[in-house]
């Protein structure tokens, strides 16, 4: 194994943790504004990729699907928003994991009717489908262009949170929301935007991930548990939090998977475990001090 | 705080003796179908126990039936012992697990315990999926039913088999009645309601909080052998998360904190998922729009609903709602 391999791996690394970003982030804001538990969210990623395929098979290109189905999955997350997340924010965790968790089941059905119970290919677009130099080795160029998009998003959030009016807003809520309403917050249209910009990254997230591994109806519940431990681990309702955790558990579910082979995983748990029983907070809180 | 009712004992020997006649004159299928539901139920109501009473949701009861299961198939199967002994050291080994996660877990709530137990939960189905000397993601088979030949029982009837679940779920439901009635019940229920309090007053609350969860753990070990002697065979897939997922919506159907709920809210299931499953493959779609019926209903659950119309048209004054949220 020469350097070259584990270059390799490490762009792998990266490009995961991309992926677990553009999840993760939209599920720990979320969390942090409403205090709202979405296992939904894995379901959503899900929805993503097969609208993705089917836009792209429609419209025969992939970068017409990359940003219509995003929105229509953002339309999907607005009616949820409306019909029950809306009411459920002071249900309690236990009610929103439920409801959440009977979401799951209905979107996995929805698109076992939908689109068949086997697994569906997106292939990328052409530009995008041979190989570049990067570092000295031959990477694939759409899972650079993943990293690539993955690092603008991370960019473009970054900036909004902490040089935008409306980023000043959210931070505000997240960190006390009842005093953020008494100064002249619309809070609830606060929530309303980020949970939909939530549902779009989601979305996004999915048409990406069907280039590189094929869409699946198991997909959205393999993927809720690694971005529900980044969560957890990064802290919630925070970006430096979602980067931090995306990072560590890429790095540790693609390199473990190299080096000990089948316990990556457990790696990853035996962290989760740890970080919950020492630092329940997480590692990169938004708010200091509570919990 | 739980009370064993008369409509309580009522409903519970009703769908005892209803399941036992159905095995009885029902064929092989229909007995399979009452080991299914007592398999389920056990389980269930060994989550209310903690879910119901003690607020603590947890998302590892498939790992705590799976780890009784694999530690009766490792002794009785690859080491030989004997099968009684094998199976209360199974027992015991998912009663440990339990006790570990709710030591471990002891500060924890709300949902970072339900993450937390996720990730006890996932650990164990990540060993057992990975090793191979207990033959990975294929499981392993070779599995024996407990032979009560001197007893004049022959256990591998099918007949017999379900009665002796049923025998089986009728124990576990009087242990977890017994225990929740004790002044450890109480005292458990007390820390639902405030912690803080119950600290003030002294109790040892982790303590308290850990040995419930690995009593919960002992029931849910009853049903992991019980899982291993129906089909003789297991895998991982009895300890992946989303088993306790359905525990936990069965629990929520039937009615969180009654403890009767959860056993009738196990025998629905069971049969609605067979009679679903003669129409469409999708139950899945029924299943989870009648949860979220079910909790944007107020989360009574079925029996829960019926115990709190009873209670009204009697007019006596209203019991306390034990079912807070987690």
């Amino acid at each position: 194994m020469d350097s070259g391999f584990w270059i390799l791996q490490f762009l792998n690394a990266v490009q995961f943790s991309m992926l677990l970003f553009l999840l993760s982030i939209g599920l720990t804001v979320i969390f942090g504004l409403l205090h709202f538990v979405n296992l939904a969210h894995g379901a959503l990623y899900m929805l993503g990729a097969y609208i993705g395929i089917s836009v792209a098979a429609a419209s025969s290109s992939f970068w017409v699907a990359l940003i219509v189905a995003p929105l229509i999955v953002a339309l999907i997350g607005a009616a949820l928003y409306i019909t029950l997340i809306d009411r459920l924010r002071d249900a309690g965790p236990m009610n929103q994991v439920l409801v959440t968790f009977g979401l799951i089941f209905v979107f996995l059905d929805l698109v076992r009717i939908g689109w068949g119970d086997v697994a569906l290919g997106l292939s990328a677009p052409e530009a995008l489908s041979g190989t570049s130099r990067i570092l000295g080795v031959q990477y694939p160029s759409y899972r650079l262009f993943v990293i690539i998009l993955g690092l603008a998003v991370m960019a473009g959030l970054w900036i909004t949170l902490s040089r935008t009016r409306i980023g000043a807003m959210i931070r505000a809520s997240v960190e006390n929301g009842d005093m953020a309403a008494a100064l002249g917050i619309n809070v609830g249209r606060l929530f309303f935007i980020v949970f939909c910009v939530g549902c779009v990254l989601a979305g996004l997230a999915g048409v990406v991930a069907a280039p590189v591994a094929s869409a699946t109806t198991g997909m959205g519940i393999s993927i809720l548990i690694p971005t529900l431990i980044v969560v957890v681990i990064g802290g919630l309702g925070s970006l430096q939090g979602a980067i931090a955790g995306s990072l560590i558990v890429g790095f540790i579910e693609t390199f473990g998977a190299v080096l000990v082979p089948g316990f990556a995983a457990i790696v990853t748990y035996v962290l989760l475990a740890a970080v919950l029983v020492a630092r329940p907070q997480g590692l990169l809180p938004a708010r200091g001090g509570e919990q | 705080m739980f009370r064993q009712t008369l409509p309580r004992t009522l409903v519970l020997l009703v769908t005892l003796a209803g399941l036992a006649l159905y095995a009885i004159l029902g064929g092989f299928f229909a007995r399979e179908l009452v080991v299914s539901i007592a398999i389920l139920a056990i389980l269930a109501v060994s989550l209310d126990v903690v879910a119901g009473f003690g607020g603590m949701v947890s998302l590892a009861h498939g790992a705590m039936m799976g780890l009784a299961a694999y530690t009766y198939a490792i002794l009785s199967v690859k080491l030989g012992w004997p099968l009684l002994p094998s199976a209360i050291l199974g027992v015991g080994a998912s009663a440990v697990f339990g006790t570990l996660i709710g030591w471990i877990t002891g500060r924890t709530t709300g949902i970072f315990f339900i993450m937390a137990t996720l990730a006890f939960g996932q650990m164990a189905y990540t060993v057992f999926f990975k090793w191979r000397w207990l033959g990975g993601d294929d499981g392993m088979g070779g599995i024996k039913r407990f032979d009560l030949g001197w007893a004049g029982i022959d256990l591998d009837d099918s007949l017999i088999f379900a009665l002796f679940a049923l025998a089986l779920l009728a124990m576990v439901y009087a242990a977890a009645a017994w225990v929740l009635r004790s002044a450890f019940g109480r005292t458990l229920s007390g820390i639902h309601s405030n912690e803080d309090r119950m600290r003030a007053l002294g109790v040892n609350t982790v303590l308290h909080r850990a040995r419930a969860l690995g009593f919960s753990a002992l029931l849910a070990g009853v049903a992991g052998i019980l899982a291993a002697q129906h089909v003789l065979y297991i895998s991982p897939e009895l300890l992946v998360w989303t088993v306790s997922g359905e525990v936990l919506i069965v629990v929520i159907l039937g009615g969180l904190g009654t403890l009767i709920g959860p056993l009738v809210g196990a025998v629905i299931f069971v049969l609605l998922k067979d009679a679903i499953s003669d129409y469409t493959d999708h139950w899945h779609i029924v299943i989870g729009l009648l949860l979220i019926a079910t909790v944007l209903a107020g989360g009574r659950g079925i029996y829960g609903q019926i115990e709190h119309w009873l209670s009204r048209r009697i007019s006596s004054p209203p019991e306390p709602e034990e079912a807070g949220d987690a």
